[in-house]
C-alpha cells in the first residue's frame, strides 16, 4: 500500500515510517502542509495520514481542497485535539476518520489498513464470507456450514463489521466506534466481553476458529 | 492640570456645561422678553400720564385763564419725580417749569419729541444729563406747553432687571458649576477605586473585591455584579490550581513509575523479560494517557463546553445502549444488569459526555461489588421524567458509601480509603458531576438502601 503521512514532528514520522515499512507498506512522507498538499494532489496513494497543525498550511484545509478538486483517496486525520466536537470538524471537512494523539501505532496502522479497503468495490457488498461462514445482510442471516446461527442485533453488526474488514486488524476502539457509534473510554474489557461472546457463537464446536484475537492491538476474522 | 482635563472629560461635567449654556440662553430670552414689555408698559404710562396732565392744564387753560395756568404748572414744577414742566410766552420767555434749557424745535413745533437735557432740580442727584420725553402744544391762550417725562426711571428699571438677570445668571453658573465638579469627582473617585482593585487583581491578588457602600446606588449594583464576577473567576482559578496540584500529583507518581520501568528494561539483559517489561511501561503509559484524558474531559466539562457539541439527544436511547453494552460484562462478574428506561426521553445534550458518565457509574457498580452468598449482584439502569426534571440513574446493592463521604467521592481524585488498592484515576465521578454541571443539573448519591444510588439530575428544558 502507498501511504502518505503528512506530519511536522520528524521523530514521530521517522517512527511511523520505519513501522509502517515493517508492516508491508511504502510511505513518502511530508513535513509541512504545502508540500503534503502538492504531493497529494500529484501523486497517486491509497491512503493519507494527515496531521491536524501544520506548518504552512493546516491539515483540515488540506483535505477540504483534495476534497473540492474531486480526490477522494481516504484521509485519517491526526490530532492533539480529540473532543467530540473537534471530531466532527474533522469528518466534515472531509477525513474519513480521526485518530486523537497519544496513539498505540497499532490502532493507526488498523485504521489506515481498514481505511484503504474503502475506496475497493467490497464496500457494496451485499453478502460476506470468510471460509465456510457467511452473512447476508440484506436477509441478516449468518450461517457456517449451511447452519443458521442466530445473532442479536448488535452481535451482527459486530460480525458484520469484521467481516466487512476480513483479513484486516480492527482494534477495540473501532469496534465501540463503528458498531456502538460511541467515542467513550471504556475502562474495563467491555469489547472483549462481547467479542467471546459472539466467538461462542461462531467458533464453538468448529476445529478451526475465524475469529482471532491479535495480541496488543485487537481482533481480526479470517480462515 | 491633569486632574482638571480628566474632570472635564467626565460626563457628568460635560452634560453640566451643557445643561448651564442652554440655561443662560434661555434666560437671556425670557429677561430680554420681560424687560422689553416692562418698558413698553412704562412707557404707555409715561405717555398716559403726560397725556393727562397735558388735558388737565388745558382744561384749566380755557376756565382759569394765564393766572391758573401758570399757578398749576409753577406747583407741578415743584413736586419732586421725574416730571418735566415748561410754560412760555410766545415769545419765548419761560413763564413756569422745571427745565430752563430745550432743543430749538420743541419750542417752535407741536408734537413728541425726545432729547438729551441738562437736569437743574434735585431729582437728577449727580447724574446731570437726563433724556427727556415730552409733548409740546400752544395753549388756547397762545401760551407754550411742554409737559413731559425723565425717561430715567424707565431705565432705572431696565437697569434692575439686568442687574439681576446678572446676579441669577452668576449665581446659577456657580452652583451648577460646583455641582458638576462635586458630581464628576465623586464618580471619578468611585471609578477610582474600581480601577485601583482591577490593577490590585491585575497585578495578581485574586482576592481583592471592590468595596460597596450601604447607599445601594448604581456604583454598588455594578461593584456587586463584578464582584460576583471575580468570585467566579477566582473559584475557576481556584479550581485550576487543584487541578494543577493533583494533576502534578496524580500524573508524577505513574511517570514515575513509568521512568522506573523503562529504566529496568534498559538494563535487563534477558530479551523475554526486556519484552515484559517493555509491554508494563506500554500498559503504564495507556493509563497515563487514560488519566488525562478524564482530567481534560473534566476540564471542558467544568469550562462550559462549545455549545455546538449540544444536540436534541435521546437519553433512554443512550441510556439502552450503554445498559446493553455493559449487561454482558455485569453478567461476567457475576451480577445482573436490569434496564429501568422509560422511552422516549429526550434532552439538549452532549451525547457522548452523557454516555460517558453512564459508563462511570456503571463501571463503578462493577467496581465495588462485593459477592456475597445472600446477595446477587444488581446494577439497575433507570431514565426517567419527574416534574421537568430528567433522572438519570444507576444503582446497586453493594457496600454503599457512607454518609460523611457521599459529597467527598465526587472531588477530583478522592479514592475512599479502601478503593486505593483498586486500579482507577479517581476522576470518574469527578467527571460524572462536571457532566452534570455543564447540562445545568446536579450528581448526587443517595442510599439505595442498600448500595448506592447514583443520580444525575438534568432540568429537561
Amino acid at each position: 500500500m502507498k501511504i502518505l503521512l503528512i506530519e511536522d514532528d520528524r521523530e514521530a514520522a521517522s517512527y511511523m515510517i520505519q513501522a509502517l515499512d515493517e508492516a508491508g507498506h511504502v510511505t513518502h512522507h511530508a513535513s509541512d502542509g504545502e508540500t503534503g498538499y502538492a504531493m497529494a494532489s500529484s501523486m497517486d496513494y491509497d491512503v493519507l495520514v494527515v496531521d491536524r497543525m501544520l506548518p504552512r498550511r493546516d491539515g483540515l484545509s488540506i483535505v477540504e481542497s483534495l476534497r473540492a478538486e474531486g480526490n477522494k483517496t481516504p484521509v485519517l486525520i491526526l490530532s492533539a485535539l480529540g473532543e467530540v466536537d473537534d471530531r466532527v470538524t474533522g469528518l466534515r471537512a472531509g477525513g474519513d476518520d480521526y485518530l486523537a494523539k497519544p496513539y498505540a501505532f497499532t490502532e493507526l496502522l488498523a485504521r489506515v489498513e481498514v481505511l484503504a479497503r474503502r475506496s475497493s468495490p467490497s464496500e457494496a457488498a451485499t453478502s460476506y464470507e470468510v471460509g465456510e461462514l457467511s452473512l447476508d445482510r440484506l436477509s441478516r442471516k449468518v450461517e457456517r456450514e449451511g447452519e443458521a446461527i442466530l445473532l442479536q442485533p448488535r452481535e451482527f453488526r459486530l460480525l458484520e463489521y469484521l467481516m466487512k474488514n476480513a483479513g484486516k486488524v480492527v482494534t477495540r476502539t473501532m469496534l465501540l466506534e463503528n458498531v456502538w457509534d460511541y467515542h467513550f473510554d471504556p475502562q474495563t474489557n467491555v469489547i472483549d466481553v462481547h467479542m467471546s461472546r459472539l466467538r461462542g457463537k461462531i467458533d464453538k464446536g468448529h476445529a478451526n476458529p475465524l475469529l482471532h484475537t491479535i495480541r496488543g492491538a485487537g481482533y481480526m476474522i479470517r480462515e | 492640570m491633569n486632574r482638571v482635563a480628566q474632570l472635564w472629560r467626565t460626563t457628568t461635567v460635560r452634560l453640566t456645561a451643557i445643561f448651564i449654556a442652554l440655561f443662560v440662553v434661555f434666560s437671556i430670552l425670557l429677561l430680554t422678553f420681560i424687560a422689553y414689555q416692562s418698558s413698553i408698559q412704562i412707557q404707555q404710562q409715561q405717555t398716559a400720564a403726560i397725556d393727562r396732565e397735558v388735558e388737565m392744564l388745558k382744561r384749566i387753560d380755557q376756565r382759569q385763564g394765564v393766572r391758573g395756568t401758570v399757578f398749576a404748572v409753577a406747583r407741578l414744577s415743584g413736586q419732586p419725580g421725574p416730571g418735566i414742566y415748561y410754560l412760555g410766552d410766545s415769545s419765548g420767555l419761560q413763564i413756569a417749569g422745571n427745565v430752563t434749557s430745550f432743543p430749538a424745535n420743541v419750542l417752535q413745533d407741536s408734537g413728541v419729541f425726545s432729547f438729551n437735557y441738562d437736569r437743574d432740580s434735585a431729582y437728577a442727584g449727580d447724574n446731570t444729563r437726563g433724556y427727556a420725553v415730552v409733548r409740546s402744544l400752544v395753549l388756547d391762550s397762545g401760551l407754550r406747553l411742554v409737559v413731559g417725562r425723565d425717561v430715567l426711571e424707565r431705565r432705572g428699571f431696565t437697569a434692575i432687571v439686568f442687574q439681576g438677570f446678572l446676579l441669577a445668571v452668576a449665581g446659577i453658573l456657580a452652583f451648577a458649576l460646583l455641582a458638576g465638579v462635586v458630581t464628576a469627582r465623586r464618580v471619578l473617585k468611585r471609578i477610582d477605586t474600581i480601577n485601583a482593585t482591577s490593577a490590585k487583581i491585575m497585578s495578581g491578588n485574586l482576592s481583592e473585591r471592590i468595596p460597596v457602600t450601604k447607599r445601594n446606588d448604581e456604583f454598588d449594583i455594578l461593584a456587586t455584579s463584578l464582584n460576583a464576577m471575580l468570585d467566579r473567576i477566582e473559584g475557576l482559578m481556584q479550581g485550576l490550581k487543584e487541578v494543577t496540584d493533583n494533576v502534578a500529583h496524580d500524573l508524577k507518581t505513574p511517570l514515575t513509575r513509568l521512568r522506573t520501568k523503562a529504566e529496568a528494561a534498559l538494563r535487563e539483559t534477558d530479551t523475554a523479560l526486556q519484552r515484559e517489561a517493555l509491554e508494563t511501561t506500554l500498559t503504564e503509559s495507556d493509563r497515563l494517557i487514560r488519566t488525562f484524558n478524564a482530567l481534560l474531559m473534566i476540564a471542558r466539562a467544568e469550562a462550559g463546553a462549545p455549545s455546538g457539541a449540544f444536540a436534541d439527544v435521546d437519553v433512554s436511547a443512550v441510556a439502552a445502549d450503554v445498559a446493553e453494552l455493559y449487561e454482558p460484562v455485569a453478567e461476567e462478574a457475576g451480577m445482573a444488569l436490569e434496564s429501568r428506561i422509560t422511552p422516549g426521553v429526550h434532552l439538549r445534550a452532549n451525547r457522548e459526555l452523557i454516555g460517558q458518565a453512564l459508563v462511570n457509574l456503571i463501571e463503578n457498580a462493577l467496581k465495588y461489588y462485593e459477592p456475597a452468598e445472600d446477595n446477587t449482584g444488581l446494577i439497575t439502569v433507570a431514565v426517567r421524567e419527574d416534574g421537568g426534571r430528567v433522572l438519570i440513574e444507576v444503582g446497586d446493592n453493594g457496600p454503599g458509601i457512607p454518609l460523611e463521604d457521599r459529597a467527598r467521592v465526587v472531588e477530583r481524585f478522592v479514592r475512599l480509603e479502601k478503593s486505593r488498592t483498586e486500579p482507577g484515576s479517581g476522576l470518574g465521578l469527578s467527571l460524572v458531576a462536571a457532566v452534570a454541571r455543564l447540562h445545568k443539573g446536579e450528581f448526587r448519591i443517595a442510599d439505595n438502601a442498600p448500595g448506592v444510588l447514583a443520580v444525575i439530575d438534568l432540568p429537561s428544558a
